[in-house]
């Protein structure tokens, strides 16, 4: 909290150092922001878990750019109506949170960024196994992919084409988790999840990443990227016992890696080629096994397919291994993505409203397990975007898998959302 | 009677231009801004004449190779922030990315459907990118006509690019000043897809630049008007503004 508001005191301190007498602070401000309405209704749901449930949230970013100084930040609000029922329906998935407030300096060669930021790291479009920078927040839509915020500072030295960064990690913070009667919530009933983190080293050991960008300018076009990573992993794993009032608690545990992971884009003709991979080297831990992480995708577009329409095929496949056999596996790190091929259409039909239409099945390889979802996106009246979707999970019947202790599902969610 | 046929026939033969030439010549006249900044406004029409608009900024860097360009969608506001870096080629296809400024994510485009819809405007991909001679094959001399009162060369030139959504493109050119004033491109059943009219153009320190154009399609009947305002040009960008980083500035 102290280095919270040392931050934002530095980032005030900053703006005011750039600022000149002939504008206001807040001329160089621009903001924009989206408050959203969501329901969601399960037909198929697990019993005892809230059959549906309607979320409120707002998401507001505003940015100070003054010369080669940019301050950022973003706040999101969120209320689950359940919340306000106390007691069997809580679901603990309403707050108020900052994700972002950093301050960066760009340089003729480079630029370095100190503050609360979130970042994107992959190419694939299902899971992006090498997005590693920014822990997954628990109480949210797992299929929203919603991040929450790291503290770090950066520095990045601009080649000609390229960039190479040094980014630390200050802090290894522990997540919040929904309560039992919201659906994805990944524990049976009797086990409480706590947010105590328990770590190798602490929370304040920093986590070091090193980070080269690139693109090749040759006929067939490549982006790539490689980083190395030596700290906390993404990855965690959950332990339970006894508390003084007999309840069963379980904490989520960060340990030690060295990490080497890539993600690129390869560009021929219509078709782009991405992979995503990581190596991890696990330090000191007897309970996790070093381990490899591999995406492979596919994206075709056929241009025009019905009038303006462009239809995308997507294909993409994951394969996730443990190298050591005495160790836990992939059921019991809930890894997803195990051996799972993924197949999907997106119809985007290039209308003045930006509607399109995307759909498609993931299928587990070893545990018989298969997911299908549509979604549809439109803008209404130029400042409303609905969002429909669909989903249908069928859980393997025999093995603990993260859908197996979720339950089978099938929901039909709308989302409507004012952007200003 | 046989000396006035010499005389017209070596007449024509000597005011004659090639379409090859009329196209070097319209390049010769719009070159030369090296680098800009714009703000433009899309206004969509519907078959029933409802109006959509779209504001962007938009910074070009003038390059013998293809033009690099960066566009940041201003409105709608779900789109606000959301940037479209392109890096034109003249035998390949451009280099293209997006980013998504909810995701934090700079993703990769496959640019060769170049006949795809920008933004859902009547303009595509390659009506929005840079005039170069290189990118066509002219055959034969330009015919001269009338359009609006004013004395124009017309000419065929037909698409190098196999992804080209268009087959032909007949383009009409102030005989004055080499200005284009109006394009019709067709489809790839030879049929007239698409009208471009030049509506405006605006002299900026020197240099001809286009002010207001209009897309009319005349096989689903939407239009889109493109206006540019406070342009500047000679701005001293850089390559480096167009780095694939600034994406996320």
């Amino acid at each position: 909290m102290r280095l919270f508001l040392f931050l934002l005191l530095s980032s005030i301190l900053l703006a005011k150092t750039e600022q000149k007498n002939d504008s206001t602070l807040f001329d160089n401000i621009t903001y924009r922001g989206d408050i959203d309405w969501i329901t969601q209704s399960y037909l198929i749901a697990p019993a005892d878990k809230n059959p549906d449930n309607i979320t409120t949230a707002a998401n507001l970013e505003a940015t100070y750019k003054k010369n080669n100084l940019r301050i950022h930040t973003k706040v999101r609000l969120q209320q689950d109506l359940n919340d306000l029922e106390s007691g069997a329906k809580d679901t603990h998935r309403s707050y108020a949170r900052i994700d972002e407030l950093y301050s960066q300096y760009e340089y003729d060669n480079g630029q370095a960024l100190i503050g609360k930021s979130l970042r994107f790291w992959g190419a694939l479009e299902v899971r992006n196994i090498a997005d590693v920078f920014n822990p997954y927040d628990l109480r949210a839509d797992p299929f929203e992919k919603r991040k929450l915020g790291v503290i770090n500072a950066e520095y990045t030295r601009y080649t000609e084409t390229g960039e190479l960064s040094f980014i630390v990690q200050l802090y290894e913070q522990a997540r919040d988790m929904s309560a039992y009667p919201y659906v994805y919530y990944y524990f049976p009933k009797d086990i409480k999840y706590s947010k105590d983190l328990k770590t190798q080293s602490g929370q304040y050991r920093p986590n070091i990443y090193v980070k080269y960008s690139d693109s090749l300018d040759s006929e067939y076009a490549l982006d790539y990227t490689i980083i190395f990573q030596n700290g906390y992993d993404s990855q965690r794993y959950y332990t339970t016992h006894l508390t003084v009032n007999n309840e069963i608690e379980t904490n989520e545990h960060a340990y030690l890696v060295n990490k080497f992971i890539t993600y690129d884009t390869l560009v021929i003709g219509a078709t782009l080629y991405k992979l995503e991979a990581i190596f991890t080297d696990v330090l000191n831990n007897d309970e996790i096994s070093d381990y490899t992480h591999i995406g492979l995708g596919l994206e075709h577009t056929i241009p025009q397919i019905y009038e303006e329409a462009d239809l995308g095929l997507l294909a993409e496949y994951y394969k996730y291994t443990t190298l050591e056999n005495s160790k836990r596996n992939d059921l019991q790190l809930f890894e997803v993505f195990q051996n799972d091929l993924f197949l999907g259409l997106r119809y985007t039909l290039n209308k003045g409203d930006d509607s399109s239409i995307i759909g498609g099945g993931i299928f587990d390889l070893d545990y018989s397990e298969e997911v299908y979802y549509f979604e549809y996106n439109t803008r209404i009246a130029d400042t409303y975007k609905i969002k429909f979707d669909y989903r249908y999970i069928e859980p393997s019947k025999n093995r603990p898998t993260v859908f197996n202790l979720m339950g089978r599902h099938q929901r039909i969610s709308l989302k409507v959302g004012y952007y200003f | 009677m046989l000396k006035i046929f010499i005389l017209i026939f070596f007449s024509i033969n000597l005011f004659a231009i090639t379409n090859q030439e009329v196209a070097n010549r319209c390049e010769t006249v719009m070159k030369g801004f090296k680098s800009s900044q714009a703000e433009m406004q899309m206004t969509l029409i519907n078959a029933n004449k409802q109006r959509r608009t779209r504001d962007m900024s938009m910074m070009t860097l003038e390059s013998n190779s293809g033009n690099k360009s960066l566009m940041t969608f201003l409105s709608p506001a779900d789109v606000k922030g959301t940037k479209f870096l392109n890096h034109e080629h003249l035998n390949r296809d451009d280099d293209q990315w997006l980013y998504l400024p909810a995701l934090k994510r700079v993703k990769r485009i496959a640019s060769s459907s170049k006949s795809g819809s920008f933004m859902g405007s009547e303009f595509s991909y390659e009506d929005l990118s840079s005039f170069n001679p290189k990118k066509y094959i002219f055959k034969g001399d330009a015919k001269i006509g009338m359009l609006n009162s004013k004395k124009v060369y017309i000419g065929e030139r037909i698409p190098k690019s196999k992804n080209s959504g268009y087959t032909k493109e007949i383009s009409y050119v102030d005989t004055k000043n080499f200005l284009i004033q109006k394009v019709d491109y067709y489809d790839r059943k030879h049929e007239l897809l698409k009208t471009a009219t030049f509506d405006k153009y605006k002299k900026i320190s020197g240099k001809w630049r286009v002010a207001q154009m209009t897309m009319v399609n005349h096989q689903n009947h939407k239009k889109t008007i493109l206006k540019w305002s406070n342009e500047k040009i000679k701005l001293h960008l850089r390559q480096k503004d167009f780095n694939k980083r600034v994406l996320k500035k």
